[in-house]
């Protein structure tokens, strides 16, 4: 590995200087430039990186937001039923749409002479800047002027693990690193003592699965770390009950003694290493309980969100409360995951119930952020994986009926906080919702502006691996100006 | 990079007055220029067409040095009349090359390239493209006489001499050295009795002594078996989205034996890429076709199989470039390659050798499931011969039709009046059905073929709408049809379906079946079937959907694979050809629409002429026609008491457990192979525009890249010739990517760091001749891994003591030292299963499931549960760990165990906190920590010996004073805060688990 030695011998310094009790400089430098150190120790993995970065502080311009949360609306939700109003549909609905709409596109379970099914709630103008909102979002309406609406985001592809782990990694095979990852890998984190990628989730099952949090081929501390609904949120963070606080301190001590004694035979700076990653994990064991202790919160706070901890029923409301604590807790980059919004059936009823459990927890999530003053350097982000189609699927060996298939040409996302100008609605489809006419804005371009808005040129952050350099943007992805304030 | 005026030779001057390091005859083209025209020219100007700038290249010397209009990019003996070097030292950041972030050349490596043009500019092929030669051993280099016997010792020690001031470090302790071999060799610890008898042992082989018992013993296939299955991507799951499990642990088994037995590894790359097409081929061979069938599979609804099939096989090429030529060959998918010669159509004609191949299971014949079989099947027959005799009357005693009533069900008598009118309806139903042979099959897709009993089998590519269309001679009257699907052992799950992801393997969909006369729909009805079931959804699987026009209804025998089913549709209007118009010919269709493919994968057609309209029956077809035939007597009549005795509702209570034993029949374990399609129906390959499944360009044929092909003697047109190429004297890669594998394996780092990648990206080896020396060695000795590994561990240079005497060279480049690196997942669990006494050695079979938290897998989509082994299944090495691709084991996967989605040529090294968190709180390792300590607490030894055998028992070797003092301090603190013994020894066990030691090869 051609890692610069420089990084390897200031940290090594760093470790011989400070000692055991080691400053929050070091441990922060461990977490986020044990990558550096791991390369360092580990052949080839990021060889030749040349301009990339390896640690924290190297961005490339000015950053306007710190950190992310996204929200990840994972089963892809109805567009035309939430944020695009195609009055043209209820026209039309009956009907199949003109061959020439239709050509040459492909489907994952309705044959495209399908016919057209219309918007299944009543829209309405909201805010200042009269943002279009379906009746299912009463409570975003109340903050949408904070939001910049994206009506014209496209992908590739046409199935959720595909199409999910392409908005993540930017390929829809799995084995990439996700956002999350390369964020990790480019700036680190601003905590020392939780990870820098978090992972929540909520609703079903996630079809991209754990490939949505991998590290693919960057060094493997740049993970995201799923947080589990049961027991403790990061798994082993706490020894089991036999294993009071003072045996599992005195047990550190000796395992540190021990690995000093080693260190000092065979002078390897890997045990070095090892004895900061054991006080570190002493610190997330300390972290963690305070992290998820919500009896912090008000009880205006709860109900702002609608959270109930402890409660799956209000699991997503519950992360995006966890969410806005690990913001403050200098966590890079939050991953909310929400599923439960694939409505092949009865997308009226699907939307309806999906939209009970997260619209108001989503617009709480602004307002908490906005009223804490982090909303300025966060960014959020709120989107599915596709959108769904103007035309009806139905199908008789299924049991499916009024419902939607999946749209790869057009959907929605919106984007708040973190330097994005709020108050606006951009780009438009055609008037059956089809195709995007106006400000495409394609997968790649969503992932090179968040970078962006981090300080990263999606073009420079690269990763050398099985011969070439990669990004997470492929060869692809602008930034999109029209988003940024 | 046409300039508009040469350069001011100003741009220059700064290097000018470098000082020389070194004579012009010392630049070597492939150790010092190429690396700098690599880095910085290619991407632009190299074997990429598409991305070239000017037209200009620079990785050939014909196109270099060709006349530029006056110029040329390289003039040989002449740099400053070099366009190159005047560009890439152009102050003017408008000239200087290469533009963009790039940071442009140091001056040094302007000097470089200065000095290679002005001493001729003389290209080398790169090295590795190069067939390696034997080198001559170095002789033993004079300060360092310590015994450097060995070849290996030799090359190394004369890099040392020449290019450093290091001296070799002293072998390692005895302790150390058991250690080590046992870890790098079995990948479990030795017990300290082992260790103590070999660091006693005085013979002067003792070392070589040891080294033999382990390669000989099932540990060392075990252990070195785990680099093959990352190369492999082997796992137990499909991954994607619903990961569903796979059955493919054979093919795992097979690198088991394969390795176990010593095999050539160019018999063990042959029988795993094209093991089906040797001649004769056993079943172990087409077994270790799993090799390429270990790619993901997507199962989710609604995707275009045919697309995730180019997927697999795109990964198929990229995996065969890494593991036997070394070289990302992925990187040509999109476009040519930017830095190695590997043109875009190169990629895919190689794609095309790989493409060729259907993708059957393997039905693996065991002696042991054919006995037990026969076993149930001669226990069932029995069973059913004796409830026979109790409820059924012989033939002649058959009793006469009464009309009044008989008592309840559950009598004799009553029993056998229902049985005689059940015969008589079965006879009554029973019409005479002739086979139909089709004249003419077309499908959409599969390919079709009439096998001798009429019957047609699919095979080949599905889609999620596939249409068949089948003519038949008309040679007689028709009034109804008969469809039979029926299993086959080429289909999944043995048919009689094609499906094979998202439905059940071997399940089908009719959506439709249309008749034609001459191009007249014949009208149909009366639609019946003897099963029917639909898979995925809540859909009905009448029979009448067949013939209702909507594709999104059909037929299916879903939970039926590998049993046949029928389908009778009735016509209208019965036809006869002799009366009818009918030209003698006629047309049967069939739409197969899911959202997942669904196509038949072997079906029959039979016709009757009967006068009323007939039904399907459950009865066996060869038992309907015999009762057609043989009216009014009944044939066969013992298996109609059979048939009767097994779907009568009156006897189903008698008959249950005879069912539930009959259910208890073993099943031949069907793993994952490859079948190269039959010459009639080969699968086409395209160049795909920008690597896009969507975007097929022109015909491609199969070959190796023309890189190769100058001294390829015979370019492979197959899949078995390119196996035989790739591991032929004529691929230079291939010895050397393995030899560098085995080094890695034991050293931690490759001669080449670069593992995956030995194209001219990659770095230069650091022992080159070594590196040769070991390739052409180990194919003298017919390939043999055993060899090899025993002759790296047998050198002083491995035998070193590890520890660090300086700061310098701290990579290790010049081996000064023996490896100190830390163990794979695997290797840190199995030495703690061994070290707590609890680690079962059963070798192979199903995976099995080590306790983890269930919150782990519940991540993964559907909640897929993990239920932990119990008994000795809970303590097998982790290679034998159910691999579950989208919820990889929580323990091994902190530890960087892949997730084995991809091929992984080499494994990242990390150290975190998490990893600390798992040590000290995860159960499993608890668990192991609490069983070593429980060894120990009755112990009637004092607590100071003991606090020795724990040690030991993690880290082998004797305690140090300090160390021993440090453990009994803590134990002596412990019990002073009243903890109990045992939980004691179970906390000093734990924090020796957690040692950077015990996780760490010395």
């Amino acid at each position: 590995m051609t890692m610069h030695p420089l990084h390897s011998i200031t940290r090594r310094q760093l470790f011989r200087t400070c000692g055991v009790g080691l400053g929050k400089a070091a441990l922060a430098s461990l977490l986020v430039g044990g990558g550096s150190r791991l390369t360092a120790g580990q052949g080839s993995v990021g060889q030749g990186t040349g301009g990339s970065l390896h640690h924290a502080g190297g961005r490339h311009h000015a950053p306007r937001a710190k950190r992310v949360i996204y929200l990840f609306m994972a089963g892809a939700p109805s567009q035309l039923d939430l944020f695009d109003y195609k009055p043209k549909l209820a026209e039309l609905a009956g009907q199949p749409l003109p061959p020439s709409v239709i050509d040459g596109q492909r489907y994952a379970f309705i044959q495209p002479d399908a016919a057209v099914l219309e918007p299944q709630f009543p829209f309405a103008r909201h805010g200042q800047s009269g943002a279009q909102l379906s009746d299912r979002l009463p409570h975003l309406a109340k903050v949408v002027d904070r939001l910049a609406i994206v009506r014209s985001v496209h992908t590739d592809q046409f199935n959720h693990a595909p199409a999910q782990l392409f908005l993540n990694t930017g390929s829809g095979i799995p084995g990439r690193p996700a956002m999350g990852s390369w964020l990790s890998y480019g700036i680190g984190n601003e905590a020392d003592d939780l990870p820098t990628f978090v992972v929540l989730k909520s609703g079903g099952s996630l079809s991209g699965g754990a490939a949505m949090w991998n590290s693919g081929f960057l060094p493997s501390q740049h993970q995201g770390v799923p947080f589990r609904s049961s027991g403790d949120a990061i798994l082993n963070v706490s020894p089991p009950p036999s294993i009071d606080a003072r045996m599992q301190r005195d047990s550190l001590d000796l395992i540190a003694e021990l690995n000093q004694q080693r260190m000092s035979v065979t002078g390897d700076p890997e045990i070095d290493a090892r004895i900061r990653a054991y006080e570190m994990a002493y610190r997330m064991q300390s972290r963690a309980p305070e992290l998820m202790d919500f009896s912090q919160e008000t009880a205006g706070t709860l109900e702002m969100y609608g959270a109930a901890p402890g409660d799956p029923a209000h699991g997503f409301a519950n992360n995006c409360l966890l969410a806005r604590r690990l913001a403050e807790r200098g966590v890079r980059f939050i991953q909310v995951y929400h599923a439960g919004w694939d409505h092949h059936s009865n997308v009226a009823g699907g939307v309806k119930a999906q939209c009970k459990k997260t619209d108001q927890a989503s617009a709480a999530l602004i307002k908490d952020l906005a009223s804490r003053g982090l909303l300025d350097d966060t960014l959020v982000v709120w989107g599915g994986e596709f959108g769904r189609t103007p035309m009806v699927e139905s199908s008789a060996a299924l049991g499916r009926s009024e419902g939607r298939d999946h749209h790869p040409q057009a959907f929605t996302m919106w984007f708040a906080g973190g330097g994005i100008r709020g108050g606006q609605t951009l780009g438009a489809t055609d008037e059956l919702g089809f195709h995007c006419v106006e400000t495409p804005v394609h997968v790649h371009d969503v992932q090179a502006t968040i970078l962006h808005q981090l300080g990263i040129d999606h073009q420079r952050l690269t990763f050398t691996y099985a011969g070439r350099p990669f990004r997470l943007t492929d060869v692809h992805g602008k930034v999109v100006q029209a988003l940024l304030a | 990079m046409r300039p508009p005026t040469h350069l001011p030779l100003l741009g220059f001057l700064p290097f000018l007055l470098l000082p020389s390091l070194a004579c012009a005859d010392d630049v070597d083209f492939n150790r010092d220029v190429r690396p700098i025209l690599a880095a910085h020219c290619y991407k632009c100007h190299g074997p990429d067409e598409q991305t070239r700038e000017a037209g200009l290249r620079l990785d050939e010397i014909e196109a270099a040095t060709a006349d530029l209009g006056g110029y040329a990019a390289i003039v040989p003996g002449d740099s400053e009349a070099s366009e190159v070097v005047l560009r890439v030292a152009a102050e003017d950041p408008d000239m200087r090359m290469p533009p963009g972030t790039d940071d442009g050349l140091t001056p040094a490596e302007i000097d470089t390239l200065r000095r290679w043009i002005d001493g001729g500019a003389a290209y080398a092929k790169h090295w590795a493209f190069v067939p390696p030669q034997r080198p001559d051993v170095p002789a033993a280099i004079e300060p360092f006489t310590a015994a450097a016997e060995h070849p290996i010792d030799r090359f190394v020690q004369a890099r040392l001499a020449q290019q450093t001031s290091l001296q070799p470090s002293p072998p390692a302790d005895r302790y150390t050295l058991v250690r080590r071999l046992y870890l790098d060799l079995t990948g479990l610890p030795p017990s300290p009795a082992e260790a103590d008898r070999f660091a006693d042992d005085t013979r002067p082989d003792a070392v070589p002594r040891l080294v033999d018992r382990l390669l000989a013993s099932p540990a060392f296939a075990e252990h070195t078996a785990r680099t093959w299955l990352d190369l492999a991507r082997y796992a137990d799951t499909n991954g994607y989205e619903k990961d569903r499990p796979r059955t493919i642990w054979p093919y795992r088994d097979w690198v088991l034996r394969a390795l176990s037995a010593d095999m050539p590894f160019d018999r063990f790359s042959i029988e795993q890429l094209a093991g089906d097409m040797l001649p004769g081929a056993t079943d172990a061979q087409r077994i270790a076709t799993g090799f390429h069938r270990n790619t993901m599979l997507n199962e989710e609804g609604g995707i275009d199989p045919q697309e995730y099939r180019y997927h697999a096989v795109v990964d198929r090429v990229a995996t065969t470039g890494t593991v036997w030529m070394g070289l990302t060959v992925g990187c040509a998918q999109c476009h040519t390659h930017k830095y190695d010669p590997i043109t875009h159509t190169d990629y895919f004609a190689l794609l095309a050798l790989l493409n060729n191949a259907d993708e059957p299971d393997i039905v693996i014949e065991d002696p042991d499931v054919r006995r037990r079989q026969q076993q149930i099947d001669a226990e069932v027959e029995a069973r059913e011969r004796e409830l026979v005799g109790q409820w059924l009357p012989a033939q002649d005693q058959l009793p006469a039709p009464r009309a009044e009533f008989v008592g309840p069900l559950q009598y004799r008598p009553a029993v056998a009046q229902a049985f005689r009118r059940w015969l008589e309806q079965q006879q009554k139903q029973a019409v005479d059905w002739r086979p139909l042979t089709p004249v003419d099959l077309e499908s959409t897709s599969p390919r079709l073929r009439v096998l001798d009993d009429a019957s047609v089998l699919a095979s080949g590519d599905v889609t999620k709408r596939d249409e068949y269309r089948l003519r038949f001679a008309l040679n007689g009257p028709i009034s109804a049809l008969r469809l039979e699907v029926l299993p086959h052992e080429s289909l999944p799950a043995g048919g009689p379906g094609m499906a094979f992801y998202e439905g059940r393997r071997g399940d089908f969909f009719l959506s439709e079946l249309r008749v034609r006369i001459d191009g007249q729909d014949v009208a149909l009805h009366e639609a019946t079937h003897d099963y029917g079931k639909i898979s995925v959804g809540s859909g009905d699987p009448a029979a009448a959907n067949v013939l209702d026009g909507d594709g999104s209804t059909g037929w299916s025998t879903s939970g039926r694979e590998g049993q046949a089913s029928q389908l009778v549709v009735n016509f209208e209007q019965p036809i006869d050809p002799g009366t009818e118009s009918a030209a003698g010919e006629f047309e049967i269709e069939l739409l197969f629409e899911r959202h997942f493919a669904a196509a038949l994968g072997r079906f029959r057609f039979s016709a009757t002429a009967a006068e009323t309209p007939v039904r399907a029956s459950s009865l066996p077809v060869d038992l309907v026609r015999q009762l057609a035939e043989s009216n009014p007597a009944y044939p066969q009549y013992e298996r109609l008491q059979r048939h009767f005795l097994r779907s009568s509702r009156s006897l189903a209570r008698h008959y249950a457990p005879v069912a539930a034993l009959a259910a208890t029949r073993p099943e031949p374990v069907r793993t994952l192979g490859f079948r190269e399609r039959p010459a009639d129906h080969p699968r086409p390959t395209h160049r795909h525009h920008r690597g896009e499944y969507l975007q097929p360009r022109e015909p491609v044929s199969g070959n190796i890249p023309a890189l190769f092909t100058s001294t390829a003697s015979d370019a492979p047109q197959n899949r078995l010739q390119l196996a035989q190429w790739l591991v032929s004297e004529e691929n230079p890669l291939v010895a050397r990517v393995m030899v560098n594998r085995v080094w890695r394996n034991l050293f931690g780092y490759g001669l080449v760091r670069t593992d995956g990648d030995f194209g001219t990206q990659s770095e230069p080896p650091s022992h080159p001749q070594l590196l040769d020396y070991l390739a052409t060695e180990w194919v003298r000795h017919d390939w043999s891994l055993k060899w090899l590994y025993r002759q790296i561990v047998l050198s002083a240079t491995y035998r070193q003591g590890s520890d660090r005497r300086s700061g310098e060279d701290p990579e290790n480049r010049y081996l000064a030292r023996g490896p100190r690196v830390r163990l794979s997942a695997e290797a840190i669990r199995d030495q703690f299963l061994a070290a707590s006494g609890r680690l079962s050695r059963s070798v192979g079979g199903p995976s099995v499931y080590p306790p983890q938290p269930a919150s782990v897998t519940a991540l993964a989509y559907g909640n897929a549960s993990w239920k932990a082994s119990t008994g000795g299944d809970r303590y097998r090495r982790s290679l034998y760990t159910f691999t579950k691709r989208t919820a990889p084991f929580a323990a091994a996967a902190v530890f960087d165990a892949p997730s084995r989605e991809t091929c992984i040529a080499r494994r990242q090294r990390s150290n975190t906190p998490l990893q600390a968190l798992t040590l000290l709180n995860d159960e499993m390792f608890l668990e192991l920590a609490r069983h070593l300590a429980d060894r120990h607490t009755a112990s009637s030894q004092p607590l100071d010996r003991i606090v020795t055998q724990l040690f030991r028992a993690v880290l082998v070797r004797p305690p140090t004073a300090d160390e021993h003092a440090a453990m009994l301090d803590f134990c002596h603190q412990q019990t002073a805060h009243q903890v109990p013994r045992e939980q004691v020894l179970f906390l000093l066990c734990r924090a020796l688990m957690n040692t950077d030691e015990a996780i760490t090869k010395p």
